[in-house]
């Protein structure tokens, strides 16, 4: 046997053994890939998903089907939870915002968000505080002031629970207003978006919720955003029209973004594939238009940078929450 | 007024198109199958049908959804006239007196008035959400915490104490159903409670498993004993579905008075089907010249909760079409559907997208007509089921109730819930502890729970926001006058039997 044939035998023998791995990644996705709300249907993690998988699936950029489920529970705690006994599988994909990282801080569940594969950040919306059109308040620096005086003045609801997301940015906002004794702020959790409609009835004085939540009523005059947390003003959207909490002198901004993440330990295959479709898919008109008509202001993140943003908002989460006496 | 009727006009125009009466068409009957199968109800039927809708475009989307929603409500008490096993937790008031009625050999009679007293509950409300949805949805934002507290108690201890001379058992069974809604994280504090460290329990204990539980497994489990008792009687000839004039003249009150009942419960946001079909039955009950029939197959204890769980599924549309707030599960799901077609629901939503909202509305005329009409002769198909043999039978809805148990968390521990109660199911029936007040427990609990704290929160920890509103003092003397009332029956009874002897 010459060298020529040894080598040849050699690397036939190689691309045998390498075969299934090429082919795993060449053909790859060759089978459905399962996407996850860890929320009921028709909230924002739940939108997000499915824009991104009809997305994904109408420019062909995915050539299988991407059904979506809905796994509802604990803030996103009870599908994180899930999450971990899918670990290594390539054909898992979740959407997750602020409160991944706020209920691991808080104590709801042991799992962090390094028990994910963080793939891209890819919107961001914004916190908004919101009053019923005939409320005193008409600006938010007034609403500090009273809670200044007297923190249970005004009563605050939100749609997620103490400590999560609602709940936070406005504190943040609070904090940086000069508001001392966070934890007397008194902050009242509703259920199924009950929010809104205890604003209207007059139930509570401000809601605290995202800026795209309460489009319809502020659009038809019922209630009044007081201000967003976005750090200056997006070019549409409702955003455009409300004053943010930076233009009326209180240094704060809360960005509620959104990012998709795999199983923990997804294979890297799937990674790269993932990452790549993501990144294309936020070029394609049809994103374009899906964030324009939902107001959602584009803020893509590759892997990279992703994990660098969610290490440091973690961080600072986490000394918000210490603050309140709520970090486990 | 005229300006509705010139709104509703358009809508006909939209729905009466070929298609559009198609997807009426399509989504009833998708809703009667989904009701008609344990676990599965119709927010999990219209979450199915989301990726679909972006073929349909919106007006198409909200017809279908739409139709699955109050299709459901026809569906649901199928299964418990014949098998005693609700398809959903609004169709749990149907098994009270829908299934003694079969075990009478009066199923026939039984899906007949169920069939009518929904299509009648449908079709009222459909008029009154014509006319006064805007209203009703201004009404109800007056229900803040401490209303709903007052509300779900006031509906709670009048289910239990619905059991007239074993009151006492049915606020056990209440107890015990409130016990149950604890389990899980607490929304206002983020705490988790009674989960053991199970993290499947963090969510709580749904109640469709407690339903499927108590009814599908605990019938099955009570009579796996008689299945191969040669007494035990099948049913083998059928007659036509449809009831007699007598049947007919004990009916149409109750359906009158349940259908404003489930209008109203319906429009609050959270209260639901099964609150208003409850509190239709137990105010039928206490209504009734001849309460001792209730549960025995009296026909107005089944005409009275099949009106009012329709019309409640149509007064939930009101809060998301008047204000683009969900006020069911089933609402949250097509909210999420009209977002992701590029609507904006809200206020503006009938004036911006007229041929959406009102030919929705028009749908729901027709929708309500396809159904009878489709209901009628699967009913005369349906009710062959109860020519199976047990032997057959049980096994089949074992496997139901398990495959529907999976279906609503796709979680192995409920398989344990649900065998749980199964045997819970069992010692209830042998206890004679009712099971309505549990079953309501479990749902209303939490919500009643959090509300009460809310309340308090709202008011810097004084009492009195519970006496505060006119709405409030109402409640309170309608609980009240619900534990008064089968008591005083008592003891007016006691007085006349004691003169009489």
């Amino acid at each position: 046997m010459n060298r020529i044939t040894r080598t040849l035998a050699a690397v036939a023998m190689i691309a045998a053994i390498a075969t299934p791995a090429f082919a795993q990644a060449k053909g790859y996705p060759s089978r459905t890939i399962e996407c996850y709300a860890p929320s009921g249907a028709g909230g924002g993690w739940d939108l997000t998903i499915r824009t991104v998988a009809k997305t994904l699936t109408e420019t062909g950029l995915v050539k299988v089907a991407m059904p979506v489920e809905n796994k509802a529970g604990g803030g996103g705690a009870v599908f994180l939870t899930a999450l971990q006994s899918m670990k290594k599988k390539d054909n898992v994909l979740t959407v997750y915002s602020p409160p991944l990282l706020l209920i691991n801080l808080n104590g709801t569940t042991p799992f962090s968000y390094k028990d994910t594969t963080p793939l891209a950040r890819l919107i961001t919306d914004f916190g908004a505080f919101v009053v019923r059109k005939d409320s005193k308040y008409t600006s938010i620096t007034q609403v500090m002031a009273d809670i200044k005086v007297n923190p249970t003045s005004v009563k605050i609801g939100g749609n997620s629970s103490a400590g999560s997301m609602d709940h936070i940015q406005f504190l943040v906002v609070a904090q940086a207003a000069g508001v001392k004794g966070l934890k007397q702020v008194q902050y009242i959790a509703f259920q199924d978006n009950a929010g809104a409609a205890q604003l209207l009835g007059g139930h509570i004085d401000l809601l605290t919720t995202g800026l795209g939540d309460v489009r319809g009523l502020v659009e038809s005059g019922d209630l009044r955003v007081l201000a967003s947390t976005a750090p200056t003003r997006p070019d549409f959207g409702i955003g455009k029209d409300v004053p943010t909490c930076r233009e009326q002198g209180i240094d704060a901004d809360f960005l509620n973004w959104r990012g998709i993440f795999g199983p923990p330990q997804m294979p890297d295959y799937a990674v790269k594939f993932w990452r790549d479709a993501l990144g294309k898919m936020v070029k394609t008109p049809e994103w374009q238009k899906a964030c324009q008509t939902n107001g959602w202001v584009q803020n893509y993140a590759d892997q990279p940078d992703f994990e660098k943003f969610l290490a440091a908002q973690n961080t600072a989460s986490k000394n918000i929450l210490e603050e309140l006496g709520m970090a486990k | 007024m005229n300006e509705s009727l010139a709104q509703l006009f358009l809508g006909f125009q939209v729905a009466l198109t070929p298609i559009n009466i198609l997807w009426t068409t399509l989504g009833g009957v998708l809703g009667t199958i989904i009701g008609m199968l344990p676990g599965l109800g119709p927010a999990t039927g219209v979450a199915v049908l989301l990726p679909l809708t972006f073929k349909m475009g919106p007006v198409g989307a909200m017809i279908t959804m739409a139709g699955v929603y109050y299709g459901a409500m026809f569906g649901g008490s199928r299964a418990s006239i014949l098998l005693n096993t609700p398809g959903d937790g609004a169709a749990i008031a149907s098994c009270f007196d829908g299934y003694p009625m079969t075990q009478k050999g009066r199923a026939e009679a039984a899906l007949a008035i169920s069939a009518v007293a929904s299509f009648i509950g449908g079709m009222i409300a459909n008029v009154a959400m014509v006319f006064i949805a805007v209203p009703m949805a201004r009404f109800s934002l007056k229900f803040g915490p401490a209303e709903y507290t007052l509300l779900m108690l006031f509906a709670l201890v009048a289910t239990a104490a619905m059991s007239k001379e074993k009151m006492l058992l049915g606020f056990v069974g209440m107890i015990f159903g409130l016990m149950i809604a604890t389990i899980g994280l607490d929304g206002l504090t983020g705490v988790n409670r009674f989960t053991f460290g199970v993290l499947e329990l963090m969510g709580g204990v749904d109640f469709l498993i407690i339903i499927i539980g108590i009814y599908a497994l605990g019938e099955v489990f009570k009579s796996f004993k008689t299945v191969h008792d040669p007494s035990y009687k099948m049913q083998t000839k059928f007659g036509k579905i449809r009831f007699t004039r007598e049947d007919w003249k004990r009916s149409w009150p109750a359906i009158l008075r349940a259908t404003p009942l489930g209008f109203f419960i319906g429009a609050l946001p959270g209260a639901g089907g099964t609150m208003a079909a409850l509190m239709a039955y137990n105010n039928e009950k206490s209504l009734s010249r001849h309460p001792e029939e209730f549960g025995k197959g009296a026909v107005e204890g089944l005409a009275a909760p099949e009106a009012a769980n329709n019309a409640s599924s149509v007064g939930a549309l009101i809060p998301m079409m008047t204000l683009g707030i969900p006020g069911s599960g089933t609402t949250a799901v097509m909210l999420g559907a009209l977002l992701m077609l590029g609507l904006q629901p809200g206020p503006l939503l009938f004036t911006k997208q007229p041929e959406v909202a009102w030919g929705m509305i028009a749908s729901m005329f027709i929708g309500n007509f396809i159904l009878l009409f489709i209901n009628m002769p699967m009913a005369s198909v349906l009710v062959r089921v109860l020519s199976v043999p047990a032997k057959v039978l049980y096994p089949l809805i074992l496997g139901l109730a398990f495959i529907g148990t999976y279906a609503i968390t796709n979680s192995v521990v409920d398989f344990f819930i649900l065998i749980l109660f199964g045997l819970i199911g069992i010692f209830l029936d042998k206890t004679k502890i009712p099971t309505s007040p549990l079953i309501l427990g479990g749902i209303v609990g939490s919500t009643m729970e959090t509300s009460f704290r809310q309340a308090l929160m709202l008011s810097d920890g004084s009492p009195k926001i519970f006496y505060g509103s006119p709405i409030t003092i109402v409640l309170i003397a309608l609980t009240l006058f619900s534990v008064a009332w089968p008591l005083a029956g008592n003891a007016i009874k006691k007085a006349r039997a004691a003169r009489a002897a």
